[in-house]
Formats: structure tokens, sequence, C-alpha cells
């Protein structure tokens, strides 16, 4: 076996640590972990690419890993284009390794249900530092049928999609602070008028169904957005076929649902894209457009706003921008119609990426404390962000500031809310809706928050159906084609495909999720 | 009066039996690699006909029996993507190969050495860029920034021609992709020609050229039959291989447009983006039995007709 | 096939020094073709005319993308993003070559490169050569099952997971530079093509081999390979391309960074920027990467080195090699 010659690799790490001495202050707390000998490697499967300085940084991490707890890390990197593809592989193939990052929208269920993933439910509460990292909130979030399959990775408590627009732009149009839909509209079409060589906004290739729906708001959802704690939506995975939930009905122990074309707000998120295209709001070329194309002409002042998640990364745009427009800023919209502070928009608390451990080829136990170990606030910092003072400093309201371009995933390996530091080039607006999307409380919490529907007895018209979708939807998202026409065609592509038959299977398994959460 | 060539059919003398075993060894490593990486694998074929199950294995896995073929072919769309898959194989095949041809003959009349040598160079390129750049500049062509703009509609408004919106116009696309097959292929195919071309001795030519021939009527009677094994061999490989849609190329320009999958969506595509998400296994793999069976009869009949055709250039 | 010709025997040894000329330019001295009068020899001809002009065309629908990428990878991120493209490099911009060169181990990564290119073209030309003249030799009861033998794997595979596990379990060819080359060794289009052409060498001059008593052996090597040196040059040339351009292999097999062939490196950084500034922890650095530069750039740096292959390759397109084949 391979680890062998690991763990010699980690004894002559160690030997020739000796000489360097400890004075890195990596010699945290104690370890608290139960008793038994861990060895060997920990093999981390990760997404993206290994950062610059990587070598130094898990040189360092190991030595004090190897001696708190015996054993090392490891990782190996896939890049983002195959990593779906190839981390299946591994799986499949009874590769050894400890964790991985996995996803509904890569291939975790199909994984939990072959007993690939090894049960974490009762594993967290033996870990002292990871226990307080994780709230029971986002615990309880992510179970599957009361088991927890995978370690959250999370930066705040709610993800809401929203508007990224140029502040800038704004207020010398005349906009102070867009709170509602209408507003919203009208900078659009003032940007449209007013500024050429300007589109007013950028849509990309991958986002497809956000832009009509979403928990709770699609962006060009206008009745979403002025009802945000109505819809919840679901979807059997890798189907494409988002079922629309009445939240208020599901509060009476009822489930009511609808294919999305057959929701208010999403039939009226379809007329105002097709209008916006037509009028040239957004980009012809959005259902080709690739993510990186958009925000490489976002950041070279083309587009007056884009797409933007509650989760920091919205002002790393500002950046780039500014070499472009100097006098850019970004300010960050969520029209609900009036602050922020004053809704409690719907949301499942679901994390969007998990840590998953290997059931065939994993140690448990040595996964486990490699994730307590990082969940120090020394060992976190040194491995997510790099070495201090070399790759990063600190900055004075806990936030980072970074010195080289290390840039390692941590959302594959070591994401904790509590951990996570801000970057130091947050706007202000950005900081105010970050902050906001923080705390539970701020929130209301879903009726179907952990449901999480099964695909294995639709499979196959789940496959077809995506095809549908792809189709037949993908035109209607980016409002290429008529409206009416197309939804007829997509009506009848989807009913040859059997969505009467995904409907029944969602409302079954929907209304088995609301019974067995009243016991 | 021409002169004809006379075909000699030559007689094919029998090897020794001590040549033989030096033969046998010749091919012994060319064998031994196809045992151990082509047909090793070619065992996990049986994973088409089961319920794949990850924990399980290929081998542990249950016997399904042909269920995994019926998400296909079950499907209401399998009739249009095959027909795709056919259609645009056969103009993709046709086209290059006639482009590849028509290169090779007409570089081979060229006789400035460097520029031969220049252009030879120049168009064998294409081949090698990733379809990736390949759908950019398509789009910087079709499309422009935005969507609304292009060199081709800037051309067409020159001559008050109507604007296309080329990526929301299916009927259009199997010719655009076709252009770029043979920008991609042309050069590439070209230089198998070339190569066959070189080893006509230039007395042919020369005597074609006696006899009063022109270049042209020397490019048709005397160098054209000269490749027509080499064309043939190209012919029934790339029938083989018709039932297997162009993925890279194709994914990369049509992406997830739907409204241009009527006529460019290919069983590869189609396959891919079904499973992408759900990762069955076993479909995978029956799907791609499927179409190496449809491939094999086809190529079958085709050699089966070459040989009667031109028995001694056939394949088999 | 070969043609009559008032023609001489030739030796051996006389073929092999005809091998090694190239056409030389002639003298133009008007004749007169007896028959119509016209006159022969090299002027110009309306088809010819019509090649150059043909060509020159062909030529430039694809220098022009050519020239669209390279002026494309040194010309800065703001103008590309906003028109897309770019015939001329204003303003001018090496920050994308900077970042595939300083972006970690390129100098590991065009050795890993430069080992699988050339162990493996040599080892695929072999294997490919002696398979497919084995084949062309048309022997019964070998050569017909040898050609099905060869081809099925162009149609069946089993797929992605066995070959994996093959690899990996099997032969354990993990973080090993041939778990690239012997996966993709053999290409059953690049033995039939090889087969074609050695069927149209002319078996007049194997006879006469024969006839002085040299063996199958001896005849392959001191024979047909000399004469073969055309097809021997395309085989090169296509092989060696598909092991420079290989990455999905090295994606599979090599988990070693400093192992990785250059493909793959670059890949790894074009996807990782096209995807990272979508993802969360995405940093400013990567946001503010130059997506279009660098993937024309990486175009640029895949297509150099076959562009400065090809030429070399063409030296052994070369004319007359079967002077004078004999049929008394």
């Amino acid at each position: 076996m391979s680890t062998s010659t690991l763990n010699r690799r980690g004894f002559l790490a160690l030997t020739g640590a000796a000489g360097i001495g400890i004075g890195l202050g990596l010699v945290g707390c104690t370890p608290s972990s139960p008793a038994g000998s861990l060895s060997g490697t920990s093999m981390a499967i990760l997404p993206s690419t290994a950062p610059s300085s990587w070598n130094a940084v898990l040189a360092q991490a190991n030595k004090a890993l190897q001696k708190e707890h015996g054993f090392n890390l490891n990782a190996q990197f896939i890049n983002w284009q195959n990593y779906g593809q190839q981390a299946l592989l591994k799986f499949t193939a009874g590769a050894k390794f400890d964790t991985a990052l996995q996803a509904l929208w890569l291939n975790m269920a199909q994984l939990q249900q072959s007993h690939s993933l090894a049960d974490l439910t009762d594993e967290i509460n033996k870990w002292p530092n990871l226990k307080k990292q994780l709230s029971d909130e986002l615990i309880d979030a992510n179970k599957w049928s009361g088991k927890l399959w995978g370690i959250p990775q999370v930066n705040s408590a709610a993800r809401l999609q929203h508007f990224s627009i140029r502040k800038d732009l704004a207020d010398k149009l005349g906009f102070s602070d867009i709170q509602d839909y209408d507003t919203l509209e009208k900078y659009l079409y003032d940007v449209k008028q007013k500024e050429s060589g300007v589109t007013p906004f950028g849509v990309a290739a991958n986002q497809t169904f956000e832009l009509v729906l979403g928990t709770p708001s699609g962006l060009f959802n206008q009745r979403s957005w002025e009802n945000p704690t109505e819809a919840y939506v679901a979807q059997f995975a890798g189907s494409g076929l988002w079922f629309v939930f009445d939240e208020k009905a599901a509060e009476s122990g009822t489930v009511k649902l609808v294919p999305l074309w057959e929701d208010e707000g999403v039939l009226g998120a379809f007329a105002k894209i097709r209008q916006y295209y037509k009028d040239g709001i957004i980009n012809a070329d959005g259902l080709n457009a690739e993510n990186a194309t958009i925000q490489s002409q976002f950041t070279a002042g083309k587009y007056a706003g884009q797409w933007a998640m509650t989760d920091g990364t919205a002002s790393n745009a500002l950046v780039a921008l500014r070499k472009a427009v100097p006098n850019a800023d970004l300010e960050e919209v969520l029209p609900y119609g009036g602050a922020i502070t004053s809704v409690k928009p719907l949301q499942t608390f679901q994390a969007d990426n998990l840590v998953v451990v290997n059931a065939n080829g994993g140690d448990v136990h040595r996964a486990l404390a490699l994730q307590d170990w990082l969940s120090i606030e020394k060992n976190h910092d040194l491995v997510e962000y790099g070495i201090e003072g070399k790759d990063w400093e600190a900055t004075s309201d806990g936030g980072i500031k970074q010195l080289s371009d290390y840039s390692f995933p941590g959302y594959g390996l070591l994401w904790r809310s509590g951990l996570e530091r801000k970057s130091s080039f947050m706007t202000e607006s950005e900081k105010k809706v970050f902050a906001w999307a923080q705390d539970y409380g701020n929130f209301t919490k879903s009726a179907y928050a952990s449901f999480i529907p099964d695909v294995t007895p639709v499979k196959q018209a789940a496959a077809q159906m995506n095809n549908v979708m792809t189709q037949y939807a993908n035109p209607l998202y980016y409002g290429v084609v008529d409206v009416d026409s197309q939804l007829d065609k997509l009506k009848r592509a989807a009913d040859a495909a059997g969505v009467s038959s995904l409907q029944a299977e969602m409302e079954k398994q929907a209304n088995a999720y609301l019974k067995a959460q009243k016991k | 009066m021409q002169r004809s060539a006379a075909v000699a059919a030559p007689k094919r003398r029998k090897p020794t039996s001590r040549g033989t075993v030096g033969l046998l060894l010749l091919a012994l490593p060319g064998v031994l690699w196809f045992l151990i990486f082509a047909y090793g694998p070619m065992a996990g074929l049986v994973v088409a006909f089961k319920d794949f199950n990850i924990s399980q294995g290929i081998f542990g896995s249950a016997w399904n029996g042909l269920d995994n073929f019926k998400y296909f072919l079950a499907s209401g769309d399998a009739p249009r993507i095959v027909l795709n898959t056919v259609f645009l194989n056969t103009l993709f095949l046709g086209a290059s190969l006639l482009a590849g041809l028509l290169l090779a003959l007409m570089l081979n009349e060229i006789r400035g050495h460097f520029y031969r040598r220049f252009m030879q160079s120049t168009i064998f390129f294409p081949y090698f860029v990733s379809p990736i750049i390949i759908a950019i500049i398509l789009q910087v062509i079709l499309s422009g920034v935005g969507g609304r703009g292009g060199l081709v509609n800037n051309l067409l408004s020159v001559v008050d021609l109507p604007q296309v919106n080329w990526y929301t116009e299916p009927g259009a696309w199997p010719w655009i992709l076709t252009f770029v097959k043979v920008w991609q292929l042309g050069g590439y195919t070209s230089v198998i020609f070339l190569a066959a071309i070189t080893s006509i001795p230039e007395e042919v030519y020369e005597a074609a050229s006696i006899d009063g021939a022109s270049r042209a009527r020397m490019a048709l009677s005397v160098t054209t039959p000269l490749l027509l094994p080499t064309m043939g061999i190209l012919i029934v490989l790339g029938i083989g291989r018709i039932f297997f849609g162009d993925f890279a190329t194709i994914y990369a320009i049509v992406g997830d447009n739907g409204t241009l999958f009527p006529t460019t969506d290919v069983i590869d595509t189609y396959v891919f983006r079904s499973l992408r998400t759900i990762g069955d296994f076993g479909t995978t793999a029956a799907i791609g039995l499927f179409q190496s069976v449809v491939g094999f009869v086809f190529v079958t009949a085709a050699v089966l007709v070459q040989r009667r055709v031109d028995r001694e250039s056939s394949i088999l | 096939m070969s043609t009559t010709i008032t023609g001489r025997t030739q030796t051996i040894t006389d073929l092999e020094a005809g091998a090694v000329l190239e056409e030389r330019p002639r003298r133009k001295r008007r004749r007169r073709s007896p028959e119509t009068g016209r006159p022969i020899g090299k002027r110009a001809e309306p088809f010819t005319i019509i090649s150059y002009i043909c060509v020159t065309l062909f030529g430039l629908f694809c220098l022009i993308p050519l020239w669209m990428i390279i002026a494309g990878s040194f010309t800065d991120e703001t103008q590309l993003a906003k028109t897309g493209y770019s015939l001329w490099p204003a303003p001018f911009s090496t920050t994308a070559y900077q970042m595939l060169f300083t972006g970690g181990a390129l100098a590991t990564s065009y050795t890993a490169s430069l080992f699988i290119t050339i162990v493996g073209t040599a080892l695929s030309l072999s294997c490919t050569a002696s398979l497919a003249w084995v084949i062309a030799r048309r022997l019964p009861r070998i050569s017909r099952p040898l050609t099905i033998f060869a081809y099925i794997p162009m149609l069946f595979t089993g797929g992605l997971v066995p070959l994996y596990l093959l690899v990996t379990q099997v032969l354990s060819l993990n973080n090993s530079w041939f778990a690239v080359i012997l996966p993709v060794m053999l290409a059953p289009f690049l033995i039939f093509v090889a087969v074609s052409f050695f069927r149209q060498l002319p078996e007049e001059i194997l006879d006469s081999a024969r006839i002085d008593g040299a063996g199958e052996l001896r005849i392959f090597f001191q024979i047909v390979i000399p004469l073969s040196k055309p097809i021997l040059a395309v085989l090169g040339l296509f092989y060696a391309v598909t092991y420079w351009n290989e990455w999905f292999m090295a994606l599979l097999f090599i988990s070693d960074p400093s192992l990785y062939p250059l493909q793959l490196t670059l890949q790894n950084l074009i996807a990782n920027v096209t995807n990272a500034a979508s993802l969360p922890g995405a940093t400013a650095a990567q946001a503010a990467a130059p997506i279009y530069q660098l993937r024309f750039a990486m175009t640029v740096l895949t297509i150099a080195p076959i562009l400065l292959a090809y030429p070399f390759a063409q030296r052994f397109f070369v004319k007359g090699l079967t002077l004078g084949a004999t049929k008394g």
C-alpha cells in the first residue's frame, strides 16, 4: 500500500523540521480527540489547483499535524472543468483517499445511495473543535432523512442571489439606494438610454433557471422579490425541472407544487426577460456566453450589473474594474421593497458544498481528526490563507489583506463561518449584506428545510427531462424566443417526457417528508 | 492515342516458414498492446447490461438485461438524434475528404519550394486549435460581443441583406459546422494524400505529359486514380465511426443552446447532457455499445462493397 | 501498382541513392509533344494558376484565425473583452504569457512532455509500422484476422472506468509517464493508413530482393522502411502531436504536479481561471485574470512546437523514392 511510502516521507519531514524549531506558534490547543492511533496520510480530493506556495504551507501544516495526531495531510487537485467526472471516477474505482468535495450539483446523491459515503451523524459530537464551529442549525439543515453525509461548507448562514450593480453609474443617473424592483428596472433602462457602450446587465450561460426562480427569489422574478417568504423550489437532481412549492400550504402540512411554467412569478419573469432581450437590456448572447467571459467583460466596464451571491466575493471584481474605470464602485441590490433588515427571506440553510468522507477507502477517524484540527483558528488560517506575513496579514477588524496570490479552494476542505476572514476591499454595501447574511435569525426557515428529493425511482425520466429543459427552457431563460409559442413547445415536450410521473413522485416524497417532520 | 498504364497484378510470394516466424515476431509487440490496453478494458462492457452500483463495482453489480438501452432507444428523441449524427458525420466526412484531396492535388502543382512548404504548414495547423478557441472565434464572427453584431452580419448589412441571429437559427448550422470541419481537417487530410502522391513515380507524369495531357488532366486521370486506395481506406474508416458524433467540436460550439439542437444534437452530446449529473455508468456504456455495434455493421457492409469494387485495394 | 515504362532494372543500391535525392529543378527546354504539338514542360497552365489561387485562399482562411489568436495573446484583456478579438495587439500586454510562464513548474512540464513525446513516438512508430507491415503482407491465415483484431478497438471501447482500474490497480502505473504513453500508444486509424501505403509499394522491388536471398525481416528493415519515409514521417508527426497534446491521460493517472506534462498544466490553469471567478472563495487575483488572453496564449504555446516540427517532417516528403519501378 502506498501509505507506507508516505509515512516514511512524513517521518523525514519531521526529523528535518526538528532542526528548524517549533517556534511558529502552531502548537495550539491540545487535541482532545478520542483515543486511537492514527497514521498514514489523509488524502483530500480538491478542485482547482495547488496554490503557489503550497509545498511550504503543507510542510508547515504537517509538522504540527504529525506531532499532534500522528498523520499527514496531502491533497490532490483536479481542475474544475473535470472535477465532477474525476471525483466520481475515483469513488467508482475505489481509490484510496479520505475526503472529497461533493455536492448535490455534483454526484453526492448518487454516491450516498450507493453507500460510498461515510455516515457522519454521530461523529461530529466526538470532536470538540469541530463541533464548536458548526452550529446546530447548520447541521440540522444539512441532514438527509436524519443522517449527516458530509460536513457543510458555508461562510454565511443564508445564500441569496442578487444584483451587483455599478454604484458609480447609479449615482451618476440619480439612483441613490435601490430597494425595490421597479426602481432597479428603471435604473437598467436609464443606463441603456444614457450610457452608450454599456449594456445594463450581463447574463451568462451557466445561470439558466437562477434568472427566474430560487429559494426565495429568482433574479428577474419580481413577484418573488416582493414576496420573499412564498416560494420554495426543488428539483430531482439532474432533471433541470424545478417545482415551485407553496410555502404557506406547507406550513399547514399540505403539499402544493407546480412545475415552473405554471408559476405566476416565473411566467412574469419570462415576459420580463423577453422584453429585456428585445430592448437590449441584457446581452443577446447569454445562451452561449461563458461565465468567465461575462465576468471579464464586466471588469472591463461593459456591463452595469451582473449576478452575485452573498458569499463575500462580489467585491473581488472591483480590483480589475478599477483598472478600466478608475472611479468605479459596486453596490449589492436585493430589491425586497425596503431595507434588507425589514424582511426575513425564506431559506433552507442547505450548503451548496460539502466535504464527504470516503466509506470504501478512507479512514473516518483520521478524516475527522483532520477536520477538527482545521477548525482551530491558527491551523485554519495557515491552510486557507497561507503563511502569515508572507501570503497574508490580518487587518484590524479580523479581516485579511492578501500579500501574495495564494488561493486555496477552502470550500473543499475547511470552510467555517466563524473563521472565514473578510477580504480587505469589500465594499460598504457588500459588508452590510454579508454581515446580515451571517445570522440565522434574520431568515425564515422553510418547512422543507432538509428535504432532499431522491431521484432513484425516476432516474430515467429525470435524465429525459434534462434534455427537454435544456432544449426548450433555456431559450426562455434568456429571452431569445417568443414566450407563448416556446411555452407551448416546452409543455408538449415535457408531457411526452413524463412530467406527470416526476410531479407525482415529488408530491409523494414531499408528503412523506412533511409527515415525518410533524412527528 | 494514350498509352494506358497497364496495372500489373503482382503475384505475392508466400514467405518461408522461417520468414513467417520473423513476421509474427514483428507483429508481437502490437498484438500484446492490443490485448492489454484495448481488449482488456473491453471486459468492462458488461456493465451495459447491469444496474451499476458504485460499491459493488462492475463485476458485482446486478444484471438488468436491456434496461439501460431502453433509456435512449425508447425516448422520442432517438430518431432525430440518430439522423443528426449520421447526417452530420456524412457531411463532415465527405467535405473533409474532398477538401483534403483537392488541397493535395493543388499543393502538388505548386512549384515554389518555400511557398509550398509554408502553405502546407499553414493549412495543417487548424487541426491543433482546441475546440474552445474555435467556438470563441466563431462567436466573434457570427455574433460579436454581446450577441448583436459579428463580422458576417456586418457584411450582410453592407450589401443590404437582413442580419441574422445565427445562434438561434438551427437551419444554417449543419453547413456552418461543415465549414468549421473543413477548416479543421482539410490540411490534416491533405497530408495523408500528399504522402501517397510522393510515392507516385515522376515517370508517370512525364509519360502523361508526353501524351499531351494538361496539368488538370494529369491531376484528374493520373493522380486521382492512384489516390483511390487511400481514399477508400479513409472512407471505410470514416463509415465505421458514423454513429459516433464529434462531441468535442459540437459541444464546444453549441453547448447548452437549446435552440440549435434540432439540427446539431448528436448521440454523444445528448447522452452527455442527460447523464451529466445522474452519472449512470451503465446507461453510458449501453449507448456506447449501441454505437459500436451499429458502426460495426456499417463497416462490414462497406468493406464487402469495397471488395467487390476493387479487390486489390480492399482493406481485408 | 506499376506502369510499363521503358525502364531499366535497378539494383537496390541505386534505389537507395535515388531516395536521398530530392527532385532537382530542371532547366527549361521547350519540348513539344509529338502528338499534339503543344509545348510541354513547366509552363504556367490554367490549372496551376487556379491551384495557386485556391491554395492561397485556403491558406488565408487558415492564417487569419491564426493571426487573430497570436495577436489576441498579446492584447490587453480590457480590449479583448470589449471586441472579442484583436487583429493588432494594441494595447500590448504580455500578462497572459507572464502568468503562464511563472505559474509554477513550466520547466518540469516541458521535460515531462518531451519525454512522453519522444519515447511515445518511438514506441508508437515502431509498433505501428511492424504491425501494419504484417497486415499489408497479406499472409494467409494471419493478416486477415490481424486486420479485424486491430480494427475492433476502433469501434468498441470499455470506457473510462475499466481503463482506470487496469492502469492503476492491475499495472500500478500511477504517477508514471508511461501511464500517459501506453493507453494511447497505437491508433488503429494510423495503422490502416500505413497498411494502405505499404500495399502500394511495388512488388517488384520486394521480389528482386527475395531473389537475392533476403529474408522477410531483412526486407522489412532494409527495403521497406527506407522506402516508406513519407508515411513514416506522417505517422511520426501525427503521433508526436498526439503525445504533445495529451492531457487527459495525465489528468487521470498523474497526481504529482511535478510530473504534469505541459498540456495538463496549461489546461488546469485555464480551467481554473475560467471557473474560479464564479466560485465561492474566489480571490481578487483570480477575478482579475485575463481569461480571453490566457486562452489565446495557451493556444499559441500549444501550436508553436507543432508549426516548428511540421517543416522538419516535410523533408521526408521526398519524390522519386520508387524511381524506375521495374517491369521488364
